[in-house]
């Protein structure tokens, strides 16, 4: 009983024993075979991880089995390749063999089994890093590079092609971060260049079979490349030297050829040059001599003092029994406007009330006025106008030609627009012709202004100034020469017309082209009923084909002589035919009649005949030089 | 110049060796996890149909062989595959062209043969005899198999590959 109780009390003490020391016994946890390599395909080691030990002392073994066996091998080598390990040497390895591995952990408790793995040696190998690696300072033609060289390591058999190798190696300087790598192949021995004068280098190598893992990196070699910069130096102080020297040359020679080369790159800009203009007078800031400087003596034309007395008192003109044209308003007319139309060339005047057109018109209207009442002394003056006629050459004193009334009459000359003037056959003046004519004139004038304005024309301001040139296209036909009926139908006609005309286009059928205010009609025939026709120019490039060119510059027609009516006939010399080249013009035929001696003129640039003699001759187109084509 | 048959044949074999690689770990990449275990594990029971040839295990037993037996160890290895890669499983190109590479490379080590001393003695027309006993062993297989065939397939095939790579490595450098 007693013995029983001991019992008992031992085994309870056996069992909770244990239990009060707090500690449990298990059987051992499930190692773990972690890798197996070799180094040189003719050994190779497995490595195993042990699970927990349960608490008792725990053994472990490793079992393998070949391929296409059942017999079972336990580990040959524990302790060569340290804890944990198996090694197995030459004779227990074997190429294109498959492993079966397992670990058995054991302990008093019980056992466990590793899960198994396959080997294949030829697959695990792993080689050792390269061994005896060299790094030396070699030279190129002067400049540094560093060769490298190794061995492969000792174990593995490269010789016999037993196992062959590729290498690998890294070079960084001492303070970078970043490995640079340069792979080599199967060779031993690497060179690197472009490297950093007095910089230290470190390098490493390893190598890799054809079928396996990368060696872990060789032993670090270091290295310091030697200063070459001191002569890279001298090479830099040499070319500045000599740079500086070119530079110094080249300053001195521009320096010498300053001006020169100035004058090449920066040519002076030609400064305004004003004969009589003296700039140190405008410095001393004197004006008054400065502008008297500029004054030249003989500034305007002389001529005009012949002008200034033309101009005031009287136009000298023709009295043929057809009328001339002669303002006598004209000549007051002709006298403002004239004045006008000098003060007009003068772009610069200033006087810009010459250039409007109601002040001329203004001006127009108060000639007439006057001139209906100066007859008398204006036929006279018509008379001695008339012997100046040679002064007037160029002066814009009596225009033949019409310009037109166009809106944009914008230079505000005064254009006369002997559109139905009659040759003037014959200088010699008639006074009483004169008086007749130029009281026709008047009248035309005024007739014919408020013809043009009577229909309304839209351009009446416009006509206003050349009103009185309108006055050729007057009433009364006496135009023609030869036959005053005639003419004077003729004027009638052509006055009709040309208010037709101009009522037809706005700025009349005289309308100037767009550039110039002067229209131009081409007189194409006269047919037998005293019909001058006028045929319109193609703008610009009016020539009658077969008509001679007319040479360009001033345009005159002579003036032929005063009508009846007051009015001035020019004359265009040369007559072969009733051709005028006109320009630009666009309105309709303005018949007229008389062929052969009826030399009408159109307020033409008439060109080139006209304009030869000097003698009697009105400037017909110098308002209206030639439109631009 | 043997040394150059050598390089052409070594360079010509490593080739053959990548593409069986290449295939093989396309092949097991495309398992499932656990028909790899099992084809693991079934595999060890098997055997590559080119086992009836002896050939060295070990480095020593390789350095001890002849270049002569090389040789001809390596021809009849690339001879029996040259069958059974025309059903080597992979789905695209590259086992198309090992029949022919395989071919090439025999032709290779048969020159290298009769380059080399006693070559003709070697080959007494006993390629017939080579034949594999198991020729039709991979027809035999059922579909059902067919998995287990390519696997077994593609491993041996890399497996031969490499020893030849050896074997004409070590021949040429000796």
């Amino acid at each position: 009983m007693k013995k029983a109780v001991e019992l008992v009390l031992l085994l309870l003490l056996l069992f909770f024993t244990p239990h009060i020391m707090g500690k449990r016994y298990s059987p051992p946890g499930k190692p773990t075979l972690t890798r197996c390599r070799s180094p040189e395909k003719e050994t190779f080691t497995c490595w195993w991880e042990p699970g927990s030990d349960g608490g008792l002392p725990t053994t472990h073994a490793l079992y393998y089995r070949k391929e296409s066996s059942e017999r079972v091998y336990e580990c040959p080598d524990y302790h060569t390749a340290g804890e944990n390990s198996c090694f197995f040497n030459k004779n227990d390895t074997s190429i294109w063999v498959n492993y079966n591995i397992t670990v058995v952990a054991t302990n008093t408790l019980g056992s466990a089994f590793s899960d198994p793995v396959d080997v294949d040696v030829v697959y695990i190998v792993k080689p050792n890093p390269p061994e005896k690696q060299t790094v030396t300072i070699m030279e190129d033609k002067g400049w540094p590079f560093l060769r490298v060289s190794w061995e492969p390591p000792q174990k593995a058999d490269t010789r016999s092609g037993w196992i062959t190798l590729i290498y690998e190696l890294r070079v960084k300087l001492e303070e970078e971060n970043e490995w640079e790598m340069h792979l080599a192949g199967h060779q031993k021995t690497f060179n690197i260049f472009s490297l950093r004068s007095g910089g230290k280098y470190l390098v490493e190598v390893r190598c890799k079979p054809d079928h396996g893992f990368w060696s872990e990196w060789s032993s670090t070699s270091y290295i310091k490349v030697p200063d070459y910069f001191h002569r890279e130096k001298s090479v830099w102080i040499l070319l500045t030297i000599f740079s500086a020297f070119i530079f110094l040359i080249l300053t001195w020679l521009l320096h010498m050829n300053s001006r020169s080369l100035k004058n090449c790159i920066l040519p002076p800009v030609p400064g305004p040059k004003i004969k009589g203009f003296d700039n140190q007078l405008l410095k001393n800031g004197k004006s008054d001599e400065i502008f008297s400087a500029l004054m030249v003596s003989n500034f305007p034309p002389t001529t005009s003092s012949n002008y200034e007395d033309l101009l005031v008192e009287y136009l000298e003109v023709y009295v043929p029994v057809e009328q001339e044209l002669m303002q006598e308003e004209s000549k007051d007319l002709h006298g403002g406007c004239l004045k006008c139309e000098r003060s007009t060339s003068d772009s610069d005047s200033g006087r810009g009330s010459c250039d409007s057109h109601t002040l001329l018109m203004d001006k127009c209207g108060e000639t007439k006025e006057e001139g209906r009442h100066t007859d008398r002394a204006s036929s006279r003056m018509l008379t001695e106008a008339q012997r100046h006629q040679k002064g007037w050459e160029k002066d814009t004193l009596t225009y033949a030609h019409g310009d037109m009334v166009s809106p944009d009459m914008s230079n505000g000359r005064v254009k006369t627009w002997p559109s139905v003037f009659s040759p003037l056959p014959q200088y010699s003046s008639n006074p009483l012709d004169k008086q007749s004519s130029l009281e026709m004139a008047k009248q035309h004038c005024l007739s014919t202004s408020s013809c043009l304005t009577q229909p309304g024309h839209s351009t009446k301001e416009a006509l206003g100034p050349s009103n009185w040139d309108f006055c050729l296209g007057n009433k009364q036909p006496h135009l023609l020469h030869p036959q005053t009926q005639v003419g004077r139908q003729l004027q009638a006609h052509s006055e009709v017309n040309i208010s037709n005309i101009g009522r037809k286009q706005a700025p009349a059928g005289l309308q100037s082209p767009a550039l110039r205010s002067t229209e131009y009609v081409e007189v194409q025939r006269v047919n037998e009923e005293d019909l001058v026709l006028l045929q319109p120019v193609v703008s610009g490039c009016g020539r009658i084909e077969g008509y001679p060119q007319m040479p360009k510059g001033k345009d005159y027609s002579k003036v032929k002589g005063v009508d009846s009516d007051n009015m001035l006939l020019l004359q265009r010399e040369v007559m072969e035919e009733d051709w005028w080249t006109g320009n630009c013009y666009t309105s309709s035929t303005v018949n007229t009649t008389q062929k052969p001696t009826a030399c009408i003129h159109t307020a033409m640039p008439v060109q080139g005949d006209m304009a030869l003699a000097m003698n009697g001759y009105v400037d017909t187109a110098t308002m209206c030089t030639l439109p631009t084509c | 110049d043997g040394q150059r048959l050598f390089s052409i044949a070594v360079s010509r074999v490593q080739h053959l060796h990548l593409l069986a690689q290449r295939l093989f770990s396309d092949f097991e990449s495309s398992l499932q996890t656990e028909e790899q275990r099992q084809l693991n594990k079934i595999f060890l029971q098997d055997f590559c149909n080119s086992d009836y040839i002896i050939s060295p295990i070990d480095k020593h037993e390789t350095q001890r062989s002849s270049v002569l037996k090389l040789l001809s160890i390596s021809y009849r290895l690339v001879e029996s595959w040259e069958f059974p890669s025309r059903s080597l499983s992979g789905g695209s190109a590259p086992r198309n062209q090992i029949s022919p590479k395989l071919s090439e490379l025999k032709t290779g080590i048969l020159l290298l043969i009769k380059a080399s001393e006693d070559g003709a003695e070697l080959f007494p027309d006993s390629s017939a005899l080579q034949l594999p006993p198991y020729g039709n062993y991979y027809q035999s297989l059922s579909a059902d198999e067919s998995l287990r065939r390519t696997y077994e397939l593609l491993a041996c095939f890399k497996k031969d590959m490499h020893k030849v790579e050896t074997y004409l490595t070590v021949a040429k450098c000796r």
